[in-house]
């Protein structure tokens, strides 16, 4: 059972997504049948598996959801932005849900709470579409508890078969108050066949009971036509479902046959039955294919949930069409010879070809050692060096040569492994783009380029928040309102592209819009109201760099912090993750056509590039995504006031910092460095986001990759460093992290 | 007064409108064997018909009225 429930949850999601990317294409196209049956298919098939388990609301919001798709799918309701709406916001409950499935394993408390305002939503908009239109059958599915009317009750209809009118009224359980009586509507409905009365939640005792407070729920069928039943409840059409149901024969109804292989009226039976109708149902032959394949899993997950579990080939045989599937259902499987069984079981192992999961932890494990090897690997050069020459050292050439390769290969075959397509932090973003448009009453078009790009899986984590935080920045800051475009004589529809790509061992990720750009003048303005810079600092600054400042810390553009933007992560945060993660940001625009923001990332965060550098006779290791360039500056160019120095290096003002006295160790003045003192000193340029730092260091060596690990244990604390690493001749490193240690 | 209570039998004459539900409610509770007497009811409010629901009364004489005979011939103990 929790083997099955785990196999929900992933399906779950899968669906929803799917169900997410057909309902934008539907918004945007609405004739676009493909996405039609897509949505249906997939609220179709999240009914039938979230039936299996008991998570009632669920199954009823998708249930309604289904209802709601199968109007638009016969063309009996447009699809409109509120619709959308109603239904992103069902799927985002459903979303939620199974969110919370996956964390407890049962729906919140409130989930009744939600569903039923979400079903009303949507049956509101159902309810309208069946007055509007009339109702043809297929409806059934709404009114599932016409298709399990006994016997009696199916005398007491008057009719053995025929199309009739189902009527599902829950009052509003305040409805006394407002002067309705649920009862006399039912008065007004023309040749009323059938009616009960239930209480839609058990009653409380008497005592405990509000007499003012309506807990009853009204189920009836009419012989009469859908619109002239509609009228007798048009004072609650939000409360109300009206749709015409086809009473099939009561001597062979699809729910009646005999199911032997599960109990007779249970819910399992129900959807069994269901599924053989479905097959019924028209369609052309991919149409009947997939849906043949979709009732197949369907009928083998009942199947598997009622502790029968049935040969998958045995049930998709089974599913090639309805009578086939009946017979199957009221037979039973047919008994397999016990020789055969193996074989069976067999075929069930291999079949699934699905996704391999693994623990991330796995993987990782994986890299880490993949990493080690390639280090270990380095120290053998050295040390068939240092054999010497003749036959052995020969061989031992070509056993290493050899080892490179295949050590090569493997960590390339090994980080492939953790690679994904960005296109997984592309998925929200069109559902973003959408809801936060519509909001704000702007027309935006988006423009996904390159999502098949690879990088790590971490990378993809470190991205995704300050891509989504870019977007909504531009949505909201970034293009203007259809009117403002329109003056200044562009589109009234902003285009924003998110466009990715590999770069030099790297991935980028361009966020560019068409709108107003950022004014520098005002950039300007803003950081010396703000504090942030002196009048003649800000003035000094170029256009570029007076842009740049929308990464400072503290730093908003907008008069106002609008509920989009104003979320507490502002641009400094996307600059903070990026750059954590050793990448990059970039900022130009132009103002009145538009601003592009650059996020340059490594491909993993496994391997690190670094710059050696030794200082005080020890070697540190800084990332290369922060160094700007490596130079010796003459002593005499260092200019010192007090204890500040700086430099000017490529006709900027840098001020430098010694490493030895970051670090606390000696100065290099107080020991004996060679005849005279040094000339010069050895200086690395590192770019920081809020400018440019020269650090001297005693000497700069190679460049390396290296495994980066984060310190552990009582060194966590430790600020200033990233991690250790070690390099490939064995010596450990430890690995700076300039923006804290400064 | 649409409602007559007698004791432990209470008869519903006319239009019963949602007004007589507070009554109702209290007198279900506070009478041990309640017996009701529909015959002359010509009109029941949901809100009544909730209460007869919960409180289970003996019906002892079913409404004449044919719509309400309809609702009425369900609930509990013994049918008309």
């Amino acid at each position: 059972m929790s083997e099955l429930f785990d196999q929900f949850v992933v399906e779950a999601q899968e669906l929803l997504e799917t169900a997410g990317g057909a309902l934008l294409a539907l918004e945007r196209d609405p004739a676009d049948r493909a996405s039609v049956d897509e949505l249906f298919r997939a609220f179709h098939t999240l009914k039938g598996a979230s039936g299996l388990f008991d998570m009632a609301p669920f199954t009823r919001l998708v249930h309604v959801g289904e209802d709601t798709l199968s109007l638009l799918r016969d063309g009996r309701r447009g699809m409109t932005p509120e619709l959308a709406d109603r239904l992103f916001r069902a799927l985002d409950q459903c979303a939620r849900w199974v969110a919370a499935l996956e964390d407890t394993g049962a729906l919140p408390a409130d989930a009744a709470q939600a569903a039923e305002t979400l079903v009303r939503g949507l049956s509101g908009v159902s309810a309208e579409g069946a007055a509007g239109g009339g109702e043809a059958a297929g409806e059934a599915d709404a009114f599932p508890w016409v298709a399990a009317l006994a016997g009696e009750d199916r005398e007491a209809v008057g009719m053995a078969e025929g199309v009739l009118t189902a009527i599902d009224y829950r009052p509003d359980p305040d409805c006394f108050f407002t002067g309705d009586d649920p009862l006399a509507l039912f008065r007004r409905v023309p040749d009323l066949r059938w009616l009960r009365i239930e209480p839609a939640e058990p009653l409380p005792p008497l005592a405990q009971m509000d007499p003012y407070r309506c807990l009853l729920r009204f189920r009836a069928l009419s012989g009469a036509a859908v619109e002239a039943v509609t009228p007798a409840f048009r004072s609650v059409p939000d409360q109300v479902r009206i749709g015409s149901v086809t009473l099939a024969p009561s001597a062979a109804p699809p729910s009646a046959a005999p199911i032997a292989m599960a109990p007779p009226g249970s819910l399992a039976a129900a959807m069994l039955g269901e599924q053989a109708r479905i097959l019924d149902l028209p369609g052309s032959a991919a149409e009947r294919q997939s849906r043949s394949a979709a009732v197949a899993r369907a009928v083998a997950a009942i199947l598997t949930a009622l502790g029968r579990p049935v040969d998958r080939s045995v049930v998709a045989a089974a599913c090639a069409d309805a009578g086939t599937l009946r017979r199957f259902l009221a037979d039973g499987p047919p008994e397999n010879d016990p020789a055969e069984k193996p074989a069976a079981a067999e075929a069930r192992a291999a079949s699934p070809r699905r996704a391999l999961r693994v623990e991330p932890e796995r993987m990782d494990a994986l890299m880490a050692l993949v990493g080690e090897l390639s280090v270990v690997k380095g120290q053998l050069g050295p040390l068939v060096r240092r054999v010497g020459d003749g036959e052995l050292t020969r061989d031992m050439k070509a056993f290493s040569a050899r080892l490179d390769a295949l050590v090569g290969d493997l960590r390339h075959a090994a980080l492939r492994l953790r690679l994904l397509p960005l296109a997984r932090v592309f998925d929200p973003l069109p559902r973003l783009v959408r809801d936060t448009a519509r909001r704000l009453d702007k027309t935006v078009e988006l423009v996904l380029e390159g999502a098949e790009t690879e990088a790590d899986k971490d990378i993809l984590d470190v991205l995704g928040e300050p891509l989504l935080h870019l977007v909504r920045n531009a949505l909201d800051h970034g293009i203007e309102a259809p009117e403002r475009r329109a003056a200044s004589g562009k589109p009234p529809g902003g285009t924003l592209r998110v466009h990715a790509f590999q770069d030099k061992g790297g991935v980028v990720v361009e966020v560019s819009d068409d709108g107003a750009g950022i004014d520098p003048g005002a950039m300007r303005k803003t950081a010396v109201a703000k504090g942030l810079l002196a009048p003649d600092a800000a003035a000094a600054l170029s256009d570029d760099d007076a842009v740049r400042l929308v990464f400072a810390p503290g730093f908003s553009t907008a008069g106002s912090v609008s509920d989009l933007s104003g979320r507490g992560v502002g641009m400094d945060a996307v600059r903070a993750a990026v750059e954590r993660a050793g990448g990059r940001v970039e900022i130009a625009s132009t103002p009145g056509s538009g601003t592009r923001v650059r996020l340059s990332l490594p491909l993993t965060l496994s391997i690190t590039r670094v710059v050696v550098v030794e200082a005080a006779g020890s070697l540190y290791g800084i990332p290369v995504a922060v160094v700007g360039g490596v130079q010796r500056v003459p002593r005499a160019e260092i200019r010192a006031v007090k204890r500040a120095e700086s430099v000017v290096l490529r006709d900027r003002v840098v001020p430098l910092v010694r490493l030895r006295r970051l670090l606390g160790q000696p100065e290099e003045g107080g020991e004996h460095t060679g005849a005279g003192g040094r000339e010069a000193d050895c200086v690395v340029l590192a770019e920081l986001g809020d400018g440019p730092v020269a650090v001297a260091v005693d000497d700069v060596g190679e460049r390396a990759d290296v495994v980066l690990r984060p310190m552990s244990g009582v060194l966590r604390g430790l600020r200033g460093y990233a991690g250790t690493a070690v390099l490939g001749d064995g010596r450990l490193i430890l690995v700076l992290d300039l923006r804290e240690l400064l | 007064m649409p409602i007559r209570y007698d004791a432990d039998l209470a008869r519903f004459e006319a239009a019963c409108t949602v007004e007589d539900a507070l009554p109702l409610a209290e007198w279900l509770e506070a009478t041990a064997a309640a017996r009701v007497d529909l015959s002359a009811c010509t009109d029941l409010h949901t809100a009544l018909l909730q209460l007869l629901l919960a409180g289970r009364p003996t019906v002892t004489a079913g409404p004449e009225d044919a719509f309400l005979a309809r609702v009425i011939s369900l609930p509990p103990a013994s049918g008309p």
